[in-house]
């Protein structure tokens, strides 16, 4: 009997408990939200199989849990890691801002130790396109350049993140070493459609999450676009989530010449996000083969072998998709 | 003092084009070539 335990049932980790509930290989899902309304709202939706319980960050992980699912605010996840590493219970967790993933990276030698796998940043990006760069990468001979850039978010903590990220200093993987410097202007990024062009912006995000999958890389760059102004009032009014997508281009050699790679993703932000992050958590539960079990802290790109992940995303209607053209450099 | 105002005029304009042109963004170049195809199975292989 396989049970997952919900930290968080807001736009991003109800549609992860939405995912789990889904998949046959879990029995029961325990939800858990500071806000009692949503959580009992949430709990009922999902009929017998779940369970609204009493817990914060900084409780122990109740008995018979097999993973831990967090989808929380930035910055909330770490106590709910340290606890389920004590517990020996493996995470996957949603977090994205950078400054709280490089507080989760530290617990990985206690993770080690512990011999229990955690993924971060298991979202659309982070997350989905860090399995995209790998599986781009694995047709070079030698990978140069990494570029993610995504624009859309989940909810009303996505969005702030977002915000948080595109107004701090930046710091960029550059010739193999880390350079710290002020956000530029905005450059146009090409997604998929109906997507389009959009505006994003160089930002930290989850760039050390690429350099730990990809050591020898010389240059790895995250972007991402602004969130539209009042996000929240316009969500009050119906507007029930935003259109996001995310892109990689992956710069190399192959065959003796100089190649690129372009993968892109369009979906809700919350629906891919949330799917992936359920995919990392019934992996990593074993109710989904093949097992996750890479003891440490890792993102995607370094957590998983990429075909089986996508494969299973595509099946549940998250699709990727290759640019075939002329890429420009 | 006319070649001040039209000093200050000069420079408001240059001003506000430069925050035209942060707004709006550096801009790329379009890939006119080209179109993105769904990953399928033989992709997952």
């Amino acid at each position: 009997m396989t049970t997952a335990l919900v930290v968080g049932v807001g736009a991003v980790g109800t549609r992860a408990a939405r995912q789990l509930i889904d998949t046959p290989g879990v029995d029961r899902l325990l939800l858990a939200d500071r806000d009692e309304g949503q959580l009992a709202e949430v709990a009922r939706a999902f009929g017998p199989d779940a369970q609204a319980v009493d817990f914060a960050p900084g409780d122990p992980i109740p008995a018979d849990v097999d993973v831990v699912v967090t989808a929380l605010p930035a910055g909330v996840d770490h106590p709910v890691v340290t606890a389920a590493i004590a517990a020996g219970v493996p995470v996957a967790s949603s977090e994205e801002e950078h400054d709280a993933l490089d507080q989760l990276r530290v617990l990985d030698p206690n993770a080690r130790g512990a011999d229990v796998a955690v993924g971060i940043g298991c979202g659309l990006a982070p997350g989905l396109v860090d399995a995209l760069a790998r599986h781009a990468a694995s047709m070079f001979e030698k990978v140069d350049e990494i570029r993610v850039a995504r624009t859309g978010w989940a909810g009303p903590a996505s969005v702030a993140t977002v915000r948080h990220e595109r107004r701090v200093p930046v710091r960029t993987w550059h010739d193999g070493t880390w350079r710290e410097d002020h956000p530029h202007g905005d450059s146009l990024v090409w997604f998929p459609e109906p997507i389009g062009a959009r505006d994003c912006r160089t930002v930290t995000g989850a760039t050390a999450l690429l350099v730990d999958a990809f050591p020898d890389v010389a240059r790895i760059g995250v972007q991402l676009g602004e969130p539209p102004k009042r996000a929240r009032l316009r969500r009050r009014f119906g507007d029930d989530g935003e259109w996001g997508a995310a892109r990689v281009e992956v710069w190399g050699r192959r065959d003796g010449s100089f190649d690129c790679t372009v993968y892109g993703v369009v979906e809700r932000t919350a629906v891919a996000a949330g799917a992936a992050l359920a995919v990392v958590a019934a992996r990593l539960a074993g109710a989904l083969e093949p097992r996750l079990d890479r003891p440490g802290v890792h993102g995607l790109g370094a957590l998983l072998d990429p075909v089986p992940f996508l494969a299973e995303l595509a099946q549940r209607g998250v699709r990727a998709a290759a640019f075939e053209g002329v890429a420009v450099a | 003092m006319k070649v001040f105002k039209r000093l200050l005029i000069v420079l408001g304009a240059a001003g506000a084009v430069g925050m035209l042109a942060r707004v709006r963004g550096k801009g790329g170049v379009p890939p006119t070539t080209g179109g993105w195809r769904e990953l399928e199975g033989p992709d997952f292989r």
